[in-house]
Formats: C-alpha cells, sequence, structure tokens
C-alpha cells in the first residue's frame, strides 16, 4: 500500500518530463519546421527516382560470367526449389532429400509469370538474394531474367546429367548453350474442343475465327500463346515473328472480338467452361488436357495441322543464389531418366530428358503411347518455341493483347 | 496541464494516424507521382509530369469505368432491396433466433470469394438447370445464356456482398427505439404508416453505410468480372490488374486507381447530399 502513491508521483514525474522534453522541442522547432519536415519526406517521395527499368546485360558479360562460374561441392542443408501447383511428384522430392541429405523446402507458390515476376523484382532490382533456390519460368520470363542479370549461372560440372537434354531444347536464342537455364517441362498449346458441341472432328487453327462457333470460342490471354496461333494461321512461322507481325495477329483476335466471336479470354480457366459444354472451342495447354479428357471423353485435343505453340518452363537459379551445390544436385537428379520418367508418368507434359519413353513402355505403356505426352514426329517438327521479344516490345504486345481483351 | 490535456486525444489518436500517414497518405503520393511518370519497362520510368496519361485514360477506358459504376450501383441497388427485409426480419421477427440468422448471413464469407464466385459459374453454366429453367419460362431465348453477361457480373457482385447491406441494416434497425412505432399507432398511424415515416426514416444510416461498404468495393471488384462475364463485361479493376502485373504501365495503372478513387468520392458526395448531410455523421457513429 506504502509504495503506490510514490509510483504514481513517479509515473507523473516521468509524464511531466516527457511533456515537457515534447513541448520545448515543439518550442524549438515550430510549426514550421514540422510542415517543412513533412513537405522534405512527400518530395523524397516524389523524387524517388521514378521505377527501375529492366535493362538488358550484354551477351559476352553474360557469357563471362558463366565461364567463371564455381559452385563447390558442400554438405546440403535446408535449401528452397518453387514451382507451380501440380507440377511435381512429392516422392521425387523426397527421394532426393533421403540421397542426398539435408531438407528441400518445396514451395509452390509460382501461379504466374508476370506476379511472381512483381513478388520479387524489389530484391532482384537491389541484388538481394530472393531465398529460393530453384525457380521455374517459362521462356519468356527466363529470357527476362537472364538478360538482367536476375539469373545465377549453373555451374555444369554438377549437373552431368544435363547431357540427357533432348537435341531440340539444347540452344534456345536467349540462353545459347543453357548455361543459365535447364528446360524443366514443356507443354504444347493447341486446339481443344468438345466434340458433343461441335459435332465433328477438329483439325485446324482456323476453328478460331470460324462464325459457326460465335460466342462459344475462348482464346488465352496470355498474348504469346494467342497471337503465336493466328500467326500460324497466318502460314507464318511464329518463333522468327517481328513485333509488326505479332500486332497484326493480335489486331484480327481483335476484330473477331467486337464481332462476339469469343466468350472469354482465359488463364487454365478453360477448362470448366469445355468440359460443361459451355464453349465449343478452346485454344489450351496439352498437359491439362490429359487429365481433363480421361474425366470426360468429349473433351478432345489435337495438334492443329498449322502446328503448335511450344512453351517451356526453365529450372533456373536466381542471382546470389543461397544453396548453388543443392539446386544444381537437384537438377542433376531431374535429369535422371528414371526419375524423369516417374515425373513424367505424374504430371503428364513433355519431358526433356531423352530415353523416358523407352522406361515407361515399361513400366507404363500407356502413358508411353500417349500421343500428348510423346508427340510423334511430325506433330515434334510442328512445335515452334515463342519469339524472342526485346523488354519493350513484350510490353508493346502486351499492351496491345490488354486493349484486345478489353481490359 | 492544460498542455496535458490538449495532447491526450493525439496520444489515443497517434497510432491511427501514424497508420494513416504510413499505409494510405505516403502510397497515395507515391501513386500520384507514379501515374505522371513515362517510360516503358525496359529504360524505366521516370517523373516527367506528363498528365496525358489521365486524358488518355479516360478516353481509353471511359467504357470500363461507366460499366464499373452501373454494375456496382445496380448490385447495391439489388442487394438493398433483399437485405431490407431481410435485416428487418432478423431485427424484429427472428427473436431468440437472431444469432442464428446473423451467422447465416456471414456463412459464406468462410469460403475464399475466388471460391464462392467459381461455384456460381457453375451454377448457371448453359446446360445448368438455372438456365434451362430460365429457357422454359421464356426469361432467355433457346440459345440464351447467363454465363459471361453482364448480368451474371451483377448478380456475381450483388451475392458476394450482401453480407455489407445486411449487417449495417441490421444493426440501424435494431437500435430504433420501439416506442417511437408504439407511439405512432398510439396516434392512428396504420402499420404501413408507421413503418414508413418512422422505421425507414431511423433505417437510413444504415442503409448510407450499407450502400457505402457495398458499392465501394464493388466498383473496384474485379475477381467476378473475371469469372463471370466476356471481354465485353470486364470492368476498371481488371484493366487496372493487367496494367500493372501483365502489361508493367505503372503510370497507367495508377492513374486509372486515381481516377477510380475520385468518381467514388463524387458520387459519394452526391449520395450523402441526396440522403441528407447529417446521415454521413449517423452512419459513422
Amino acid at each position: 500500500m506504502a509504495e503506490r502513491p510514490d509510483r504514481a508521483r513517479l509515473e507523473r514525474a516521468l509524464e511531466d518530463a516527457l511533456l515537457r522534453e515534447r513541448s520545448s522541442r515543439r518550442r524549438f522547432l515550430g510549426r514550421g519546421a514540422s510542415a517543412a519536415f513533412l513537405a522534405s519526406g512527400l518530395a523524397s517521395v516524389l523524387s524517388a527516382c521514378g521505377i527501375e527499368g529492366t535493362a538488358s546485360i550484354s551477351p559476352e558479360e553474360l557469357a563471362r560470367e558463366a565461364r567463371a562460374v564455381r559452385h563447390p561441392k558442400e554438405r546440403i542443408g535446408d535449401w528452397t526449389f518453387s514451382n507451380w501447383p501440380l507440377y511435381m511428384d512429392k516422392s521425387v522430392i523426397k527421394d532426393f532429400d533421403r540421397r542426398h541429405g539435408g531438407r528441400c523446402r518445396y514451395v509452390e507458390e509460382i501461379n504466374d509469370n508476370n506476379e511472381f515476376f512483381g513478388k520479387v523484382r524489389r530484391q532482384l532490382e537491389s541484388g538481394r538474394p530472393i531465398g529460393r533456390d530453384i525457380v521455374v519460368l517459362t521462356d519468356y520470363m527466363s529470357a527476362k531474367w537472364v538478360r538482367a542479370g536476375y539469373a545465377s549461372p549453373i555451374d555444369k560440372r554438377n549437373v552431368p546429367n544435363a547431357r540427357n537434354l533432348v537435341e531440340n531444347l539444347r540452344s534456345i536464342p536467349y540462353d545459347e548453350d543453357r548455361s543459365y537455364t535447364l528446360p524443366f517441362q514443356s507443354g504444347a498449346v493447341g486446339l481443344g474442343y468438345n466434340v458433343k458441341e461441335t459435332g465433328r472432328e477438329l483439325r485446324s487453327l482456323k476453328e478460331f475465327f470460324n462464325p459457326e462457333w460465335k460466342g462459344r470460342v475462348t482464346m488465352l490471354s496470355e498474348a504469346y500463346d494467342s497471337a503465336g496461333a493466328v500467326l500460324m494461321m497466318q502460314g507464318k512461322y511464329p518463333t522468327t515473328a517481328k513485333l509488326d507481325d505479332v500486332l497484326d495477329a493480335i489486331e484480327r483476335i481483335g476484330e473477331q472480338r467486337s464481332k462476339g466471336q469469343f466468350r472469354k479470354f482465359t488463364g487454365n480457366d478453360y477448362t470448366t467452361d469445355l468440359a460443361k459444354g459451355n464453349v465449343a472451342v478452346s485454344l489450351v495447354y496439352s498437359g491439362d488436357m490429359v487429365q481433363l479428357q480421361s474425366d470426360n471423353p468429349d473433351v478432345r485435343f489435337v495438334y492443329a495441322e498449322e502446328g503448335s505453340m511450344l512453351f517451356t518452363d526453365n529450372l533456373m537459379e536466381p542471382a546470389h543464389v543461397e544453396h548453388p551445390y543443392a539446386a544444381e544436385a537437384m537438377m542433376d537428379f531431374l535429369y535422371e531418366p528414371e526419375v524423369a520418367a516417374k515425373l513424367c508418368a505424374y504430371i503428364n507434359y513433355l519431358s526433356p530428358v531423352d530415353g523416358i519413353r523407352e522406361i515407361l513402355e515399361r513400366s507404363d505403356p500407356e502413358i508411353a503411347a500417349n500421343e500428348l505426352i510423346f508427340p510423334p514426329d511430325e506433330v515434334r517438327s510442328k512445335l515452334h518455341p515463342y519469339p524472342s521479344l526485346t523488354v519493350a516490345e513484350e510490353q508493346a504486345m502486351y499492351a496491345e493483347m490488354s486493349a484486345v481483351t478489353g481490359a | 496541464m492544460r498542455l496535458r490535456e490538449r495532447l491526450l486525444p493525439w496520444w489515443f489518436a497517434g497510432p491511427a494516424l501514424l497508420w494513416l500517414l504510413l499505409f494510405f497518405a505516403i502510397p497515395l503520393v507515391n501513386q500520384l507521382s507514379v501515374s505522371l511518370m513515362s517510360g516503358n519497362s525496359e529504360v524505366g520510368y521516370d517523373l516527367t509530369w506528363s498528365f496525358s496519361v489521365y486524358g488518355d485514360a479516360i478516353s481509353t477506358y471511359g467504357d470500363q469505368f461507366v460499366r464499373s459504376v452501373l454494375y456496382a450501383g445496380a448490385a447495391t441497388l439489388i442487394d438493398l432491396v433483399i437485405a431490407f427485409p431481410l435485416a428487418y426480419f432478423i431485427a424484429y421477427k427472428a427473436g431468440r433466433w437472431r444469432p442464428f440468422w446473423l451467422l447465416m448471413v456471414v456463412m459464406p464469407f468462410f469460403v475464399s470469394q475466388v471460391m464462392r464466385t467459381a461455384s456460381w459459374k457453375l451454377m448457371i453454366n448453359d446446360d445448368g438447370p438455372i438456365v434451362s429453367v430460365l429457357r422454359d419460362v421464356g426469361l432467355l431465348g433457346t440459345d440464351g445464356r447467363l454465363d459471361a453477361t453482364a448480368g451474371a457480373v451483377i448478380l456475381g457482385i450483388a451475392y458476394n456482398f450482401l453480407p455489407f447491406m445486411v449487417l449495417p441494416l441490421y444493426a440501424a434497425l435494431e437500435r430504433i427505439d420501439r416506442r417511437l412505432i408504439e407511439a405512432a399507432t398510439d396516434l392512428h398511424a396504420s402499420h404501413f404508416t408507421a413503418f414508413r415515416k418512422v422505421t425507414v426514416p431511423l433505417a437510413i444510416p444504415g442503409v448510407f453505410a450499407g450502400s457505402l461498404l457495398v458499392f465501394i468495393p464493388a466498383t473496384g471488384d474485379f475477381i467476378n468480372a473475371a469469372i463471370l462475364g466476356s471481354p465485353n463485361n470486364l470492368m476498371i479493376g481488371n484493366v487496372v490488374q493487367s496494367k500493372f502485373l501483365t502489361v508493367l504501365d505503372y503510370p497507367t495503372a495508377a492513374a486509372l486507381s486515381f481516377l477510380l478513387m475520385t468518381a467514388i468520392l463524387i458520387l459519394i458526395a452526391i449520395f450523402g447530399r441526396l440522403l441528407g448531410t447529417r446521415t454521413l455523421t449517423e452512419a459513422a457513429s
């Protein structure tokens, strides 16, 4: 009881002291000073020197960096692998941990290339590690990262199995000798249709503009995919297309859109519309269709006779990667034919690893015979990678596409 | 001591003010400056005070602006029509079941908005029961559809934001002093007249609060248009999203957000005037 008033007095004294200190400082600084402080804060926010661009590093510089890379073998501890949802047989990760020790934190956090880039962009720009040791990005985003110096070179001495990479993917314009990227999986963009709604089999990309399906067609909101389909429809070769060709193709899509040809421009969400019969014809990803077809036999997929866009998702190490050896050991593991075969049987995309068909013929003949997963040679020759555009060209393409899709 | 008394309210308001400064005022100024930058994603964006972006944004995306306001307005109206009787029932007739009904109103919020909207898509698909009934009774042509129409987007928004209308209306109705209604009927007002002259005017703050809580987020909503709409039903939220995340055209995205905010403020001011200025403060209390 006795100490209570004391404490109260002490508290009051303390409070008074604080207030005095505050008020005296206020007297010195005054209102003008605080206004000036606020104004200088605003000014510094305003002049935050703009937003940095994704300027390119020269190919020579990139090549020199790649030659100099050295990631010595080390004990593997905790490390992080970021990937897209439903894109991994989790037992592969467990097998890796068992063989190499350590713990792979496998995160399914990439839902969209641009969105993921937006998430880690600030760290990459300011040269800090992003806390992930492997990321999986689609060609056009991989190109952006490699050119901007946001990717770390791969020390190929740690990835001897990279020799199993299929011939047609060994070089790509933005990374000619695969120093920065290794393909994870590929997929084709093809013609999907619901045969109950169309009443006949379809073969050609021209069906997307066929007035017979007016209002019952979806195309992909991803400009590379939709513009590529139109370019092939026009008889052009999409991989070497120039920006003007691409913009012209998008304009054609716009003409059809204003006629009410399209129900929607979609991401992966065309699957519901197609299976339910809301739409008859969709531009689709081959990997989605293996699953969709087994649920609904009316849904069909064809590699269109004009050709198909081929996209590849790549394994990459971000700049300033913290556990490069673990990442490279995983890349090597994923390129072992047995592991790649197991993965392929699980996720049903096109594997970039040679020699897995023979393994699957023994273990899983149904998968080995599936043309969506192992396209025949005449189809394979008409699978075209995305064109290589500069950052500014790509932005012009997306701006045009966004005007056409209504957003 | 007088100084201390004067400072006391600031101590209480301090955390909120700091919060507003850090997460509203500064980002707002930043957004304003971004909207006046020019460049592209290759060379970056620099502040050039180019006000033309605002004119361009309005002329290019006028349709989406008008659509956003119309859709949000229609959804707000629908919610008001549904929510008023519902809130009235819960406040006056539900008795000890009140908590149950209130729980039912909020229940859908336990499911993510994307899931709720995607379920709508399943219900209104072309071969589904809703569409076939509407076709049978002649409300839709034989080839008519609900999915990918303006109606679907408006219904989706109305459904998703309904609780925001019900709860403030319920709070306003529940607070009304019953003796006022008794007094009205004692003075020979019919039940309907008492409802019209006493209950409704006293519920206006709830109407105002509910309308704001529905209209403001609905105007910027993009999920409903993205899932339930066609390319001709996209709203300004879809444009901002695509400009910001896909096209990486930050100045236009910032300008559009700024214009949207300004448009909403103006509309609310008009709406507040119509309902009487006092309701603004009453709604907040």
